[in-house]
């Protein structure tokens, strides 16, 4: 964001900062960094990296520490250290939600492929694009048509646990999931449950061309039994 | 210390004493206070002839300079660059299966050297590159057979006489059009591209990957370079930027967030995660601190025209590594020490993830990166001396010489000093290009394009 050239003094905050364990305040800071990028739609990788080591070093300096630092303020360390590591852990994961197109190591058919299945989508699912968010990205990348016995395997009840359901018991067009959670998190979840969705790129071409028989097929087999 | 084959002036030979005396020359840019995010600047970039000058903004606008012939009738007076080619490169593009906005802020653009009359580029913003042409047109055809001369359709039973068409001039026309769409190949958000020397192929970096693409080629990229981890828990370091090596086309460089350099070669093995080297300065213990990996990160890569070297920038300083030496730089300038002791301000205000970019002069003899309060600095390879110059309005008298500017660390402020409590961070130049041979310099401040001139003696 663009300030409008508003000149910061450097000298006041430096002053503040003296009055707080200072490892305390950048340990604060990096915690409030760390949560503010999670709410954003799509965090920005390296600066997510670079705090989440910054702060990994800070606890293994810590550890080196904490027997000779006051025990209060060790208790206030532990406390932050602990909020920091599932901070940490947290956001690199939803990070890994980001649906990855590009597996390595094959040539990946690009361009006329995936504008063809947005389009696509776009069309059949026009009216419930606000609540297909969590819908697309379940069935997302990978091969649905060929795999039905892949997802038989899967324990059902936790891939649509945090997702009503009840919507799948009826005959409907556009399948219009709800997820009670920002979507972020909603994509997460089912996704994790599916770990070679990065797998070969004829999926992609695969997903173009399934229809929405299919796709009542399938959920019939996951909801039905 | 000339620059290499300067304009005018004849052959001067190098004097490695004479320092640049940088002069004004034109700036670019609204002067309203009120800045549009969409107006500011984010690359900057010339061709191989320096005869153009591109710029990209936030807004996904590329426009073209052009430098002027020379006046006959002043002979001393340098072309000037003005406006050749405005065009909307990428448009904002909203991502339907993943919910997210794709910025069409242009990242970076890259030249393709000339092989005839029209003039090719690279734009890429976070997700797509583009291959542009520029082309002029100054004819045009009339006396078509089948067309009216404005355009409608002729009756064909009505044509008794068939004639030739003649071309006649008309003003000039400068055409841009998307000839190549390289789309959908990075997950992550793409922080470099780089022409590759067989003219054929070039790569374009994301955070975690590298993609080799074939310029005819638009449905497929190779990838060469993969660091994403099988568990992104585990994920600790991500590619930074990313530059083809200026002679060996199977060469090329990547630099990371914990300030390493990677140079790869790709008849080693199909998939370059293995480097064949690694340049990595030890830390320095006594420089330690809560920020010492935020401020290795590298931001900027960039080979020397001579290929024997290459340059990185990180958060405070600017290095320059011999090829063959991987284990310290040949050379590191400091760029803004002082701020060394407000890293964390910096850091609170986000301002210590600022990628700044370097660049080399013509003949490798001086470089060049920006600050913040609107400065860039100049360093003199050979004499070791630096300057800092200001690119404001308030300096932008024609043909003025620059002053240098001073910050002052701290005691007596000296007259025309500027403390560093009173630097304005939200001016920052991030994006500086420098002419192939001339020395001729283009820094980008927000949304005001500057460009100067070496003085001529």
């Amino acid at each position: 964001m663009l300030g409008r050239g508003l000149k910061r003094k450097l000298s006041d905050y430096e002053e503040n900062m003296a009055g707080l364990s200072s490892r305390q305040l950048v340990l604060n800071m990096c915690l409030t960094k760390l949560q503010t990028y999670k709410m954003l739609v799509e965090p920005n990788l390296h600066r997510s990296v670079l705090i989440a080591n910054t702060v990994r070093q800070q606890e293994s300096n810590c550890c080196d520490l904490r027997s000779v630092e006051d025990p209060i303020e060790n208790s206030l360390l532990i406390v932050s250290d602990d909020d920091m590591s599932s901070a940490i852990s947290s956001i690199l994961k939803d990070l890994d939600f980001v649906e990855d197109i590009s597996p390595p190591t094959c040539l990946v058919p690009t361009g006329d492929d995936q504008p063809k299945f947005s389009e696509n989508t776009g069309l059949k699912l026009e009216d419930d694009r606000q609540d297909l968010k969590g819908a697309e990205c379940v069935f997302g990348s990978f091969e649905i048509s060929n795999s039905t016995s892949y997802l038989k395997d899967l324990a059902i009840d936790d891939i649509f646990e945090d997702i009503d359901t009840s919507m799948y018991d009826s005959d409907f067009c556009c399948p219009p999931l709800m997820p009670p959670r920002p979507p972020s998190l909603a994509t997460e979840e089912p996704l994790k449950t599916f770990p070679s969705c990065n797998s070969s790129s004829a999926s992609n071409i695969q997903i173009c061309r399934t229809d929405l028989s299919e796709l009542d097929h399938i959920m019939e087999i996951l909801v039905g039994s | 210390m000339a620059g290499v084959a300067g304009g005018g002036g004849g052959g001067c030979s190098s004097s490695s004493s004479n320092d640049f005396q940088w002069c004004f020359s034109q700036v670019k840019g609204a002067i309203d206070e009120d800045v549009a995010e969409a107006d500011i600047i984010s690359t900057v970039e010339f061709n191989y002839s320096g005869d153009l000058l591109a710029t990209g903004d936030k807004g996904g606008r590329v426009v073209i300079f052009q430098r002027e012939q020379e006046n006959k009738s002043r002979p001393h007076s340098r072309g000037e660059y003005n406006v050749y080619s405005t065009f909307q490169s990428h448009e904002p593009e909203f991502d339907y299966l993943k919910s997210l906005e794709i910025e069409e802020k242009i990242n970076k653009i890259r030249w393709l050297p000339q092989q005839n009359a029209a003039h090719f580029l690279l734009s890429t913003n976070d997700k797509t590159i583009k291959l542009w042409k520029i082309s002029e047109r100054d004819k045009r055809a009339e006396g078509y057979n089948l067309k009216d001369e404005d355009g409608r359709l002729r009756d064909p039973f009505r044509i008794t006489a068939l004639r030739v068409p003649i071309l006649k001039p008309m003003d000039l026309m400068v055409e841009a059009s998307p000839r190549r769409i390289f789309a959908n190949a990075h997950t992550y958000h793409i922080n470099s591209i780089s022409v590759n020397s067989d003219h054929e192929t070039y790569l374009s970096a994301d955070d975690l990957r590298i993609n080799l693409w074939h310029l005819e080629i638009t449905d497929r990229s190779f990838n060469i370079v993969d660091i994403k981890p099988a568990n992104m828990e585990e994920l600790t370091e991500v590619i930074t930027a990313a530059e083809f090596h200026p002679h060996h086309c199977n060469v090329f460089v990547y630099s990371s967030s914990k300030g390493t350099i990677r140079l790869c070669d790709m008849r080693s093995s199909a998939l370059c995660d293995r480097h064949s080297k690694f340049f990595e300065e030890p830390e320095d213990p006594s420089s330690r601190s809560f920020f010492s990996e935020i401020i290795s990160s590298i931001s900027d890569v960039k080979f020397s025209h001579s290929g024997r070297y290459m340059m990185t920038r990180d958060y405070l300083s600017v290095k320059v590594w011999d090829l063959n030496m991987e284990n310290r730089p040949v050379e590191t300038y400091q760029v803004h020490e002082y701020l060394r002791s407000k890293l964390c301000s910096l850091y609170e205000n986000d301002c210590i993830f600022d990628k700044f970019e370097c660049c080399w002069n013509g003949s490798d003899s001086a470089i060049m990166t920006g600050s913040y309060n609107n400065f860039f600095r100049m360093f003199d390879r050979n004499t070791r001396r630096d300057i800092t110059l200001e690119a404001s309005r308030e300096s932008s008298k024609p043909r003025a010489i620059l002053k240098p500017r001073k910050v002052c660390t701290g005691g007596k402020r000296k007259k025309d000093e500027i403390s560093v409590d009173s630097l304005d961070f939200n001016k920052k130049i991030l994006h500086t290009a420098w002419h192939p041979m001339e020395n001729i310099i283009a820094v980008a401040a927000t949304n005001n394009l500057y460009i100067f001139q070496d003085k001529i003696n």
